[in-house]
This record gives structure tokens, C-alpha cells and sequence, in this order.
């Protein structure tokens, strides 16, 4: 369950450190959105999988969706002056834990149903 | 195939975390390496005020420097410097002094080198025009810089470069009774050099003088000029120094000789 999520991270960080690129440090803020929106699509995949009802184009468009719309309010934020990322990041936050307990609640659950058949 | 969906998906989003993770995190070391000094927002606060206080500093400075730059006039500085060094003909007030040997025959034992008139005396008159504020002197035509020097030429007296012959007549532009006051004090000029000898004086005191050029050369085989070094002055009194810059100044203030 949680190999994959891992596996993919290093698969990830390795083709990463195989390219020269960095992020140009007016977009650091950006990637950090993106980077809180990827863990928040993670996460709310294994959810979605354990809750049995994961679909891949749904997962696909919510998870570019809530990004561009991520950046898109921090520019917005930017352009005017106001730090409307923040919201982002709380939501985004928020959403990280929520999927984290309802994740950690079904692998409690499995693993007492596991427990209880033997 | 649909089991392993999720699989893609989440594989897919870990490995993009992962490749976002470390770019971003190679932009912070970067930043970290470039700006080691300043980690906190409070701290590149400070730096940012003292900048603007610097700035304010600089810039304020460029205003002066520019007013300064406004209102320095080249050609007036060039003018004074032209005025100074003697290079350009002047006209103003100022008196004339006509010197001549003595005119009387002299008896057969009196000495005639005692009754002419010599380049010490000459020396000493110039030197007390000066003294009375003399802004510029000419001996017979010869306008006196500061390289001009009297020596005895035999029967002529060498000024600067040039040999004159009585009678000497000495042009000075300056506050004209202030100078003939200088030179007729008893016990003065005249009392001491020139009546004992029974030299010819004659001091005119004349609204226009015309005071021709400097015409030597002055070329400078070995000297050069370098910024100012500090020099241990020696004066008598602690105001002699102090004195000597009002004298500049002052110069520079009454400008009576006209440069034409």
C-alpha cells in the first residue's frame, strides 16, 4: 500500500537528480503549491482506492484542477498583494490530513478485520 | 487492469513530488549558498534599512556634488588661475613708481656704486608692493611671476630673464594709497633706501595702469604634480597659516585688476 507512493518518490527524486534543472526563484512559491497539491493527490488516491472508488480520469482532472487553481489564486495573490496562496496552502493542508486519518482509520480497520478472521 | 488504476495514478503524482521535491530543494540550497548571511526576513529588513539610510546618504551627497558642479564655473577659476599666474595683461588702479640714479654730478671722491640704483633695492621695493597688497607688479614692462627673480647684471639689473636699464619704472595694481603709505612710512622704503643715496623716486598714483603679460616660458622638465601630501609647516605663531589663507582669499575677494 504505502510501497507504491514510496517507490514512486524515488523513482521520481533519481530522474530529478539526473536533470539540471531548478526551479527559477520568482516561481519558488509555485512549485511549493505544486508540490503541496501533488502530496494532497496522493494521498487522496490511496483514499479513494481503499474507499474502493478510485477512478483514473477523475483522479487526473482533480488533481491537475486544484493545482492550476492553487497557482492560479498565488498569482492572483501576487498580482494584488495579498497573500491568497496561504489559503491554498491551508486548504490543500487541511485535505492532506483529513485523507491521512480516514486512510490511517481504514488500514486500522483492515488490519483488525485481518486479526479477527485468523 | 482497472485494479491497478490507482497504482498508475498515485505512482505517477509520487514520482512528479518526488522530481518537484528536488528542484525546489536545489533552489533553496542555491539561495542558501548565495545569501548565506542573511536567513531571516527581520535581518534582510535591517540590511534593507540601513541601505536606504546609505542611499538616502549617497544620494543626498550627488545633490551637493551636482549643485557643486552647477555652480562651478570654469572659466571664472580659469580666469583667477590666469589672473594668478600672470599670464594675462590686467588693467586697474594703482601706482607707478619711477626710480632713477642720482642726477646731481658727483664729486670725485664720492663712490658712483653707492648712488645707483641696485637689484637689492629694486628687491626690496618689490617686495614691500607685495607686502602692501600689490595684486600685480611690472618692472619696466616685465610683469613679475612667481619665478621672477632680481640679480645684478653689472651695470644692468636682471629681471627674470630680462636686463633693464634705469630708470626703473614700476607698475602696481592695487588699493594705490595703502601702497604709497607702505613706501613713504618714515623709517620705510624710502627713508632707508633711497635717500641716503639720493636716488630719483617719483610715486604716481594712477586710476588705469595697463600691466602686460608674463612672456617667459614656463615649462616643467622635472616637476609634476601629485595629490597633496601633509608637510610639517614651520610658522612663528600658531595664526600664520591662517593668515596666509585670508591673504588667498582675500586676493581672490577684491579683484581689482581687470583681466581684458
Amino acid at each position: 500500500m504505502l510501497l507504491i507512493p514510496l517507490l514512486g518518490i524515488a523513482l521520481g527524486a533519481a530522474i530529478g537528480l539526473l536533470l539540471p534543472w531548478e526551479v527559477p526563484l520568482t516561481y519558488k512559491s509555485y512549485t511549493a503549491l505544486a508540490i503541496l497539491a501533488t502530496v494532497d493527490a496522493i494521498f487522496g488516491g490511496m483514499r479513494a482506492e481503499l474507499e474502493g472508488n478510485f477512478i483514473f480520469s477523475k483522479f487526473i482532472v482533480s488533481f491537475f484542477a486544484n493545482a492550476l487553481l492553487a497557482v492560479g489564486l498565488a498569482f492572483f495573490g501576487y498580482s494584488i498583494g495579498i497573500d491568497i496562496y496561504l489559503g491554498a496552502v491551508v486548504a490543500f493542508s487541511i485535505r492532506i490530513f483529513n485523507n491521512l486519518s480516514l486512510i490511517r482509520e481504514f488500514l486500522i480497520i483492515r488490519y483488525r478485520q485481518r486479526g479477527s478472521e485468523q | 487492469m482497472s485494479k491497478h488504476n490507482w497504482k498508475i495514478g498515485v505512482g505517477l503524482a509520487s514520482m512528479l513530488l518526488g522530481m518537484l521535491l528536488v528542484f525546489q530543494f536545489r533552489t533553496e540550497t542555491n539561495i542558501k549558498t548565495y545569501l548565506p548571511q542573511f536567513t531571516t526576513a527581520s535581518e534582510l529588513g535591517i540590511k534593507w534599512n540601513r541601505m536606504q539610510t546609505d542611499l538616502n546618504k549617497k544620494e543626498e551627497e550627488l545633490k551637493q556634488l551636482r549643485q557643486q558642479l552647477q555652480e562651478y564655473n570654469r572659466d571664472e577659476e580659469m580666469k583667477s588661475l590666469r589672473m594668478a599666474a600672470g599670464v594675462t595683461p590686467l588693467r586697474g588702479p594703482g601706482v607707478e613708481i619711477t626710480l632713477t640714479d642720482v642726477q646731481r654730478p658727483l664729486k670725485s671722491y664720492e663712490d658712483p656704486n653707492l648712488f645707483i640704483v641696485h637689484y637689492d633695492q629694486l628687491e626690496l621695493l618689490v617686495n614691500e608692493l607685495w607686502a602692501a597688497g600689490a595684486e600685480a607688479i611690472a618692472v619696466n614692462g616685465v610683469r613679475l611671476v612667481v619665478q621672477t627673480g632680481f640679480s645684478c647684471a653689472g651695470t644692468t639689473i636682471l629681471v627674470g630673464t630680462r636686463k633693464l636699464a634705469p630708470p626703473y619704472v614700476i607698475r602696481a595694481i592695487g588699493d594705490a594709497a595703502t601702497l604709497k603709505a607702505a613706501l613713504t612710512i618714515p623709517g620705510g622704503f624710502i627713508d632707508s633706501q633711497i635717500r641716503p643715496f639720493e636716488l630719483g623716486i617719483k610715486i604716481e598714483i594712477k586710476d588705469s595702469l595697463y600691466l602686460p603679460p608674463y612672456k617667459g616660458s614656463s615649462v616643467f622638465n622635472y616637476a609634476e604634480v601629485v595629490p597633496e601630501e601633509p608637510v610639517e609647516t614651520t610658522v612663528a605663531d600658531g595664526e600664520g597659516e591662517a593668515e596666509a589663507v585670508d591673504a588667498v582669499e582675500s586676493w581672490e575677494g577684491t579683484g581689482e585688476g581687470e583681466v581684458f
